[in-house]
């Protein structure tokens, strides 16, 4: 079930009458727990057991946590939990990557052992939901947080529907206190929440579906097409990627906000960054910060010699590449930002950071900020606190499009079927040369240049509070109006999120 | 007022500004008809009063029936006709309901002989067709007639038992109600008309090559498919039992059969030669003659593993037997008084 189906409204519809007409928090947490379960099961019901079984082991971990203070079995105890987690993610994500890679090496070896892949099923979510989990024991055991009492908040925590397959990637300490307090209907911004709500439909549904099958027919056979048409798909998939992922954090957070619970927010127009740990504070944040504080911290962070903390960013970041899947090209992809934040780190040691970018530059992958908390009170303040976006000056412009094109280079690897379809992608978008005679139409870089000046618009939040002037009854007339026309713009088939792959 | 009930009141007013708009959106921008069924839509428009008889089916019909052959023997036989193959690939019932009412909206004037291809109705999607395929037809009265199906396939179902049925024909009705309302909320509608790329169609292709309709399949299946079709082949004349059409789809046939009556047509159904045996046959008295090729006794020559590609259709020498057949018989049924 996609948020963007008609049966997702219906769904949704049930579960929100339902649950506002409960009284008792323990009820409602129930009945948001089997909905939540049904939600999954509504994609494969027999992959139900892993998060059942994820959330029941970590309950007990947690417990068992609380009961001990001798630091072996608390570390016992938390091997546990991690080794159940990641070995779930490793099994189904990883077993055949490995399996090839090593088979691959071997046979680089003059070896040629007999390793069979086999047919895994990757259950939608995997990811997040286990690292949902792991938030959980991992800030239980650092006694951060207090273990929960109620399995049910737990599992609640764990299986939240709107967050469970695609993120945010939300950390026990934000999401456990507000399954503690009864929720109450008049603290809930449904205005900004449906606002949110179409926002992210309209990026996901008519845009990122719209673009998705110009850049599926380029990125199926690169060497069929000119170097115009290179441009034309990276910058497409760019906004694609952009659009499809931070549309389905924008109901995801909007879907939770109607029940009365806040989810972290997880894009900060990323493409205006101006550098590219900037870029890192803006994209995909609760990834970011889940990794800096449970990888790049334990690694050690940036206490210690400058190799030490490159290391450390590099592991950080080819682990974060291959948290995406399964394949050489999220590694690389992975690689290729960790080489740009070391490159940046060393340059803003040794050089003066240009002035315009350190008024835009966000605190780094490093150092603690704080993009992940919850966005505070309602979706009137998802904004807030966010300096300006956008070069003013020479050298801002520069550092933005030196910026822009890395990760554009770099979603060449992220969105390439396997290396060998990368390489032709790259050689027209770096060198302009292309054998291939096929154009997807280099006049379609406008949509680029009108999607980019509307993302600016909003980034100035030209259109952030207009829509809180009119009385409810216009607001609700004129959001009827809109949907109805928003559904005109969109393709007649629906593309599964990109990101539930993940 | 209470708080409930006032957004509550919102609820409603956004209900109906969502529906209001999607209906007069509905009214003035043109649907979205598929590709395959646009190219044949938009060619019969441009030459309608150019035909007399027409053949609307599916597959079975597109590819196994030629109106240069057909023109040839009903000339031959003192009764000239000008065919358009309107064969759809999976156009079953109801859908070819609908793509029969946009033909009759181009009001040919010629039109004698209207040959439908005579199944029951379909309540399953052919996912390979895709969304746009499913969605264009659509609209309340084929849904409705889905729905009917759905929940009383005999006919003969009370009140109680279709309730029963809701939760067993659930998925169907999620489908179709979900189609219904992708058609009258205009998913994607302007989607089409800006990207007109997408539509391009290849009408020679769709057309054939002699722009009336009819293109051939394939090849003749190989000897280890010939052997398997066999098999089934004889099962099913082992098996064969009359079966008469579901309610649903017989009370269209009649619906059309007389709005062909009306325009001067007459309606005449057809089986094609499938690997279905069983008799096809209308409840009462058939709305108009019935020509049931699905008889592997009365026609071998149809179901000789050399002339079939696969269970529902021929290659070029079993299209042009199969259009002989037909020709032949509707030129002795079309003389009976």
């Amino acid at each position: 079930m996609l948020f963007v189906e008609f049966r997702f409204f219906w769904f949704f519809l049930a579960v929100f009458a339902v649950y506002w007409s409960l009284r008792e928090n323990r009820t409602r947490k129930i009945w948001l727990l089997a909905c939540s379960y049904f939600f999954y099961a509504c994609w494969n019901w027999k992959f139900l057991f892993l998060i059942v079984a994820s959330s029941a082991l970590d309950y007990f971990v947690g417990a068992m946590l609380a009961r001990t203070d001798d630091p072996g079995k608390r570390r016992g105890w938390l091997i546990l939990s991690l080794t159940a987690n990641l070995g779930t993610i490793a099994f189904f994500k990883y077993y055949n990557f490995f399996v090839t890679s090593a088979a691959a090496l071997l046979a680089w070896l003059g070896l040629h052992p007999s390793l069979h892949t086999l047919n895994i099923i990757i259950p939608v979510g995997v990811s997040f939901y286990t690292f949902h989990s792991m938030s959980y024991t991992i800030d239980v055991y650092r006694r951060k947080l207090e273990p929960v009492r109620s399995p049910i908040d737990l599992a609640c925590f764990i299986g939240f529907f709107p967050q469970m397959v695609a993120g945010p990637i939300v950390r026990a300490s934000q999401f456990l206190p507000q399954l503690r307090s009864v929720r109450r209907f008049a603290d809930v911004d449904a205005r900004g929440a449906l606002v949110l709500f179409l926002t992210g439909f309209i990026k996901k549904a008519c845009i990122a579906d719209a673009l998705a099958p110009f850049v599926d027919r380029y990125f199926d056979a690169p060497w069929n097409f000119t170097a115009g048409s290179a441009w034309v798909a990276v910058l497409f998939y760019a906004i694609q990627i952009y659009c499809d992922f931070s549309g389905y954090t924008d109901m995801a957070i909007a879907t939770a906000a109607l029940l009365g619970y806040q989810l972290p927010v997880n894009f900060r127009f990323p493409y205006f960054a101006a550098n590219i740990s900037d870029f890192w504070h803006r994209w995909h944040i609760s990834l970011s910060t889940w990794l800096r504080d449970y990888l790049y911290i334990a690694l050690g962070g940036n206490r210690g010699p400058a190799w030490f903390v490159y290391r450390n960013i590099m592991i950080t970041m080819l682990l974060g590449g291959l948290w995406h899947g399964g394949a050489w090209t999220f590694v690389i992809w992975g690689g290729l930002h960790g080489l740009a934040l070391v490159v940046h780190r060393a340059w803003s040691g040794k050089r003066k950071t240009l002035p315009e970018a350190r008024e835009m530059e966000g605190r780094a992958l490093s150092r603690p900020y704080d993009a992940g908390a919850v966005a505070p009170g309602s979706m009137r303040d998802a904004t807030a606190g966010v300096p300006p976006v956008g070069p003013r000056t020479f050298a801002g412009w520069l550092a933005w499009l030196v910026t822009i094109y890395w990760v554009c280079f770099a979603w060449i690897f992220f969105r390439a079927i396997d290396l060998p379809h990368a390489v032709p992608a790259l050689r027209s978008f770096v060198f302009l040369s292309s054998g291939g005679s096929e154009d997807l139409g280099v006049w379609m870089l406008w949509i680029v240049a009108a999607l980019g000046f509307v993302h600016w618009l909003n980034s100035r939040a030209t259109f952030s509070t207009w829509w809180r002037r009119p009385s409810a009854p216009v607001f609700a007339a004129g959001y009827g109006c809109a949907f109805a026309i928003v559904l005109l713009f969109i393709p007649p088939h629906y593309a599964p999120f990109i990101y539930f792959q993940f | 007022m209470t708080k409930v009930s006032k957004n509550g009141l919102y609820v409603v007013i956004a209900l109906a500004a969502f529906l209001a708009t999607s209906g007069l959106i509905h009214s003035l921008v043109p649907p979205i008809i598929p590709k395959g069924v646009a190219a044949k839509l938009k060619f019969f428009a441009g030459h309608k009063d150019e035909f007399d008889t027409l053949l609307v089916g599916t597959s079975s019909i597109y590819y196994s029936v030629s109106p240069e052959i057909f023109d040839r023997i009903t000339r031959e036989n003192g009764l000239p006709t000008r065919t358009f193959n309107f064969g759809i690939d999976a156009m079953h019932p109801p859908e070819n309901f609908y793509v029969l009412d946009q033909i009759l909206k181009t009001q040919p004037r010629n039109l004698k002989w209207v040959f439908l291809e005579t199944a029951n109705i379909e309540t399953k999607l052919h996912k390979v067709l895709g969304t746009e395929r499913a969605v264009y037809w659509h609209d309340w009265p084929r849904t409705a007639l889905t729905l009917r199906k759905a929940l009383n396939p005999r006919g003969d179902a009370n009140w109680v038992i279709q309730i029963s049925r809701l939760w067993l024909a659930r998925r169907d009705l999620a489908t179709h109600l979900t189609l219904f309302a992708q058609r009258f909320c205009n998913v994607g509608r302007a989607t089409e008309i800006l990207f007109p790329q997408n539509r391009e169609v290849d009408a020679d292709l769709e057309l054939g090559p002699r722009r009336d309709g009819y293109r051939l399949a394939g090849n003749a299946m190989t000897p280890e498919d010939a052997a398997s079709f066999q098999k089934r082949l004889d099962e099913e004349i082992a098996h064969a039992r009359p079966k008469p059409l579901d309610p649903a789809a017989d009370g269209v046939y009649r619906s059309y059969a007389t709005r062909l009556r009306e325009i001067g047509a007459v309606p005449l159904f057809v089986v094609p030669p499938l690997i279905f045996q069983s008799p096809v046959s209308f409840g009462q008295s058939s709305p108009g003659p019935l020509f049931p090729f699905n008889d592997a006794r009365t026609y071998p020559m149809l179901f000789d593993p050399k002339v079939r590609i696969d269970d529902a259709h021929l290659t070029r020498e079993g299209a042009e037997e199969f259009t002989r057949l037909l020709a032949q018989e509707f030129v002795r049924r079309a003389r009976q008084p």
